[in-house]
């Protein structure tokens, strides 16, 4: 697994330069080009009612876009790195997911809400509906975000974002794409985490031998992701949590001061998402930190 | 800030509801509404309708992000003083038309739209004056049987795709949008919206299918005067010397399930007009149950070509509910600030426009006067306001569906010409029909110059159009 390119779609919120500026260590790895998008929601310039297209509101909408983005570029360039804009009208969601395809791109990056309030999703419904959709990593950034901790607000700015990143592992195959993703991040790591999360559904409806299996064959697969890390010169360190998945795998984040959660997403279908729900995307909502979903 | 803002909307509101307050009070109420409403009370109508006419010409970025709050206005100053001067009545009216007309009427333009975008045309199609006419025929003809809305947004993709390569094409969308926009949807009440309006109120389904002979009339100039304009720029531009392009992807349709659910709305609207089972009344608003169930089936059919059709097919038909959205605010507004306006003309000679009435005589006069209001404002209210005045003028107090039974069974004549002159000259301006604006916008989205209000009018339509028109009118209506 590899990222030389890269979808940046924004709608220039106050901190979405901030945000691209933390994905510039990557040229350090092998990242070749950055696509700067962005799409001119095509209900914003059409359909006027009975009015048709507006089309100079377009050209205007275009024309910032490519000065925003000009200027962009100026910086990137100074730190080596190749960047191309795409504007299109469109349907953002669908154009996102489909203009990634067309270029096959490695990485699509969204930025997120900066504040939530209680119990309020971090995610938007437009970073929602791509990360579920999504056939291609996406990386979920948020610079700067504001959340309720034991009754106070705490900002935090997510700044070297690969420097510490833990892996929650389901000990699948997707897991092990995920985790060639973070060996391919090698000279950007400080310590690498692995986890994985005995669910509460399990302990209920398992004996204790039975659990004690499924502990030690999770351990048995974290050591292995472990040595994997450390004979690509990353050093790693692994944990076991137990309980609702989402919920300990942020747990574990804060514990271990990780800078970014990397996991895969489960392929449920949309009927058993609906009702279940999936903890990657439970942990894209609820997290502070970046997260990295690897389908 | 939001309090000032609102604060300006009330003195606003004010300042219109006190000369309107003061006409309906010098009102006194009588049996029939329409015969004690004041000229005065149509004044939300023609505001509403004015608004739709010059907002997206003079302000179009205001209008856009602000026509829910125009139409809100109109609907205020029309609902307000009919509550407090008509109280029960009044209610009884407004309830009347969200109920029987607006409801259903929207139930029936939103599932022939869902419907219809799941309906997604592939493959390479190639631009020639051949094709191009098969085009237009094809979407003519489905026009009465999926909407002209439906069938529009159906083509207007893959027949711009098709032309990608042709220099000239604002030609053919302004043909396209005369034929599958407007003239196709002549033939059932699915067709175009003033059709089902009439529908609704007792014109029977098959009965539309006694304009064919008009239709036939439009098409067989229409036709032949495209091909022959696309195959004059056709051989200019040089196309066929033009080396192909090299991607040849088989044409196909996909989203085929979405067809049944389209016989199902055709099948529903049709046994709503042949059965009757019964009334109930919601609300004091007696309706018939199949009516209800005719709505209850759309909608059905509508959320099933939701649920199984491909999410992918929707997506490439650049499939989005905004259009809608908008049809359903405007048409909000639009029907209840018409209320005033049909009561009047109902009352016939006894109400404020019996001058209308009798200015307003022959059939010709209102294939012209539905026509000429229909291209400048919606064609559906205008058709209403017209077949209100047929009967009004006809059979003065006779209730609705009774007088539109006996129009049609003695002078048949002027509900061909009402209907004729509503679909027709919806294609004079662009804000003659809905699907207008919406092909246009697509068109400019995808890079195909249109031409400019006035340019649309003083290049095409007032040419090609009109002459058909008068030739119209010296076959049927003299």
């Amino acid at each position: 697994m590899k990222i030389d390119k890269i979808l940046f779609p924004t709608k220039f919120d106050e901190f979405s330069y901030r945000s691209l500026e933390t994905l510039l260590v990557l040229s350090k790895a092998v990242l070749k080009e950055i696509l700067l998008f962005y799409v001119i929601p095509r209900d914003d310039v059409g359909f006027v009612p009975y009015g048709g297209y507006l089309k100079g509101e377009e050209e205007r909408l275009r024309e910032e876009a490519r000065i925003r983005f000009e200027d962009w570029q100026r910086s990137l360039a100074e730190h080596g790195v190749n960047s191309r804009i795409i504007i299109e009208v469109g349907d953002p969601v669908p154009k996102i997911l489909s203009i990634a395809e067309q270029e096959a791109v490695d990485l699509i990056v969204v930025n997120k809400k900066t504040r939530a309030a209680f119990d309020i999703p971090f995610l938007g419904s437009r970073t929602f509906k791509i990360i579920t959709r999504s056939k291609i990593p996406v990386l979920v950034n948020r610079y700067i975000v504001e959340f309720e901790r034991e009754g106070k607000i705490v900002t935090r700015i997510n700044g070297e974002i690969f420097k510490k990143p833990l892996l929650a592992s389901d000990c699948s195959e997707l897991s092990d794409k995920a985790l060639d993703l973070l060996l391919f991040l090698d000279g950007l790591i400080e310590k690498a985490y692995v986890c994985n999360v005995i669910n509460s559904k399990l302990s209920k409806c398992h004996d204790r031998s039975a659990l004690d299996t499924i502990e030690n064959d999770s351990k048995r697969k974290l050591a292995e992701y472990c040595d994997r890390l450390k004979s690509a010169g990353i050093d790693a360190e692994q944990h076991m949590g137990a309980g609702e998945i989402a919920a300990e795998i942020i747990r574990l984040s804060r514990q271990v001061g990780a800078s970014m959660i990397v996991m895969s997403t489960t392929g449920k279908n949309r009927l058993t998402e609906l009702f279940e729900g999936s903890p990657s995307h439970k942990v894209s909502e609820k997290s502070e930190l970046p997260i990295i979903l690897v389908p | 800030m939001k309090q000032a803002t609102a604060g300006r909307i009330l003195s606003f509101l004010f300042l219109f509801l006190v000369p309107l307050t003061s006409a309906y009070a010098g009102a006194e109420k009588g049996p029939a509404i329409g015969e004690t409403l004041p000229f005065y009370s149509l004044l939300p109508f023609a505001g509403m309708l004015l608004s739709i006419a010059l907002f997206p010409l003079v302000l179009p970025k205001l209008w856009h992000h602000h026509f829910g709050k125009v139409t809100l206005f109109w609907v205020l100053i029309t609902v307000i003083p009919l509550l407090i001067f008509y109280k029960m009545a009044g209610l009884s009216e407004i309830l009347h038309i969200m109920l029987a007309d607006y409801l259903p009427f929207i139930i029936l333009l939103g599932s022939l739209y869902t419907v219809s975008g799941g309906i997604l045309l592939r493959g390479t199609l190639s631009g020639t004056p051949a094709f191009n006419t098969m085009i237009l025929l094809v979407g003519t003809i489905l026009a009465s049987w999926m909407g002209t809305t439906g069938a529009a947004m159906l083509l207007i993709r893959p027949f711009l795709r098709a032309n990608a390569r042709r220099k000239n094409r604002s030609f053919m969308v302004v043909f396209f949008i005369f034929m599958v926009a407007n003239i196709g949807g002549l033939l059932t009440p699915l067709g175009d919206p003033p059709l089902f309006l009439g529908f609704l109120r007792g014109v029977p389904f098959f009965w539309t299918f006694s304009l064919l002979k008009q239709l036939l009339v439009a098409v067989v100039v229409l036709l032949p005067v495209y091909y022959v304009l696309d195959t004059y720029f056709y051989k200019k531009e040089g196309i066929a010397d033009l080396p192909d392009e090299g991607i040849n992807e088989p044409v196909r349709i996909e989203g085929y399930s979405n067809f049944i659910f389209l016989a199902g709305i055709v099948g529903a609207v049709l046994l709503s007009g042949t059965v009757k089972w019964g009334e109930i009344s919601m609300l004091g608003v007696h309706r018939g149950v199949q009516d209800i169930v005719r709505d209850g089936f759309l909608i059905l059919m509508g959320v099933l070509s939701l649920t199984l059709t491909k999410r992918k097919i929707r997506e490439d038909n650049a499939f989005t509910w905004f259009p809608i959205k908008e049809v359903a605010i405007l048409f909000f507004g639009i029907f209840l600030s018409m209320i005033p306006c049909l009561a009047i003309l109902q009352a016939g000679a006894r109400g404020e426009l019996s001058w209308v009435i009798t200015a307003v005589r022959e059939p010709v006069h209102y294939f012209w006067v539905t026509g000429i209001l229909s291209a400048f404002l919606d064609n559906a209210p205008t058709y209403l306001t017209f077949l209100n005045t047929a009967t009004g003028g006809f059979y003065t107090g006779v209730p609705g569906p009774e007088a539109i039974a006996l129009l049609i069974k003695e002078n048949p004549v002027y509900l061909a010409a009402i209907s004729t002159g509503a679909v027709f000259f919806g294609a004079l301006t662009y804000i003659g029909n809905a699907p207008n604006f919406m092909v246009r916008s697509i068109a400019e989205e995808l890079g195909t110059p249109m031409p400019s209000f006035f340019g649309y009018m003083f290049k095409y339509s007032l040419i090609i159009l009109m002459p058909i028109f008068v030739l119209i009118t010296f076959i049927f209506f003299l």
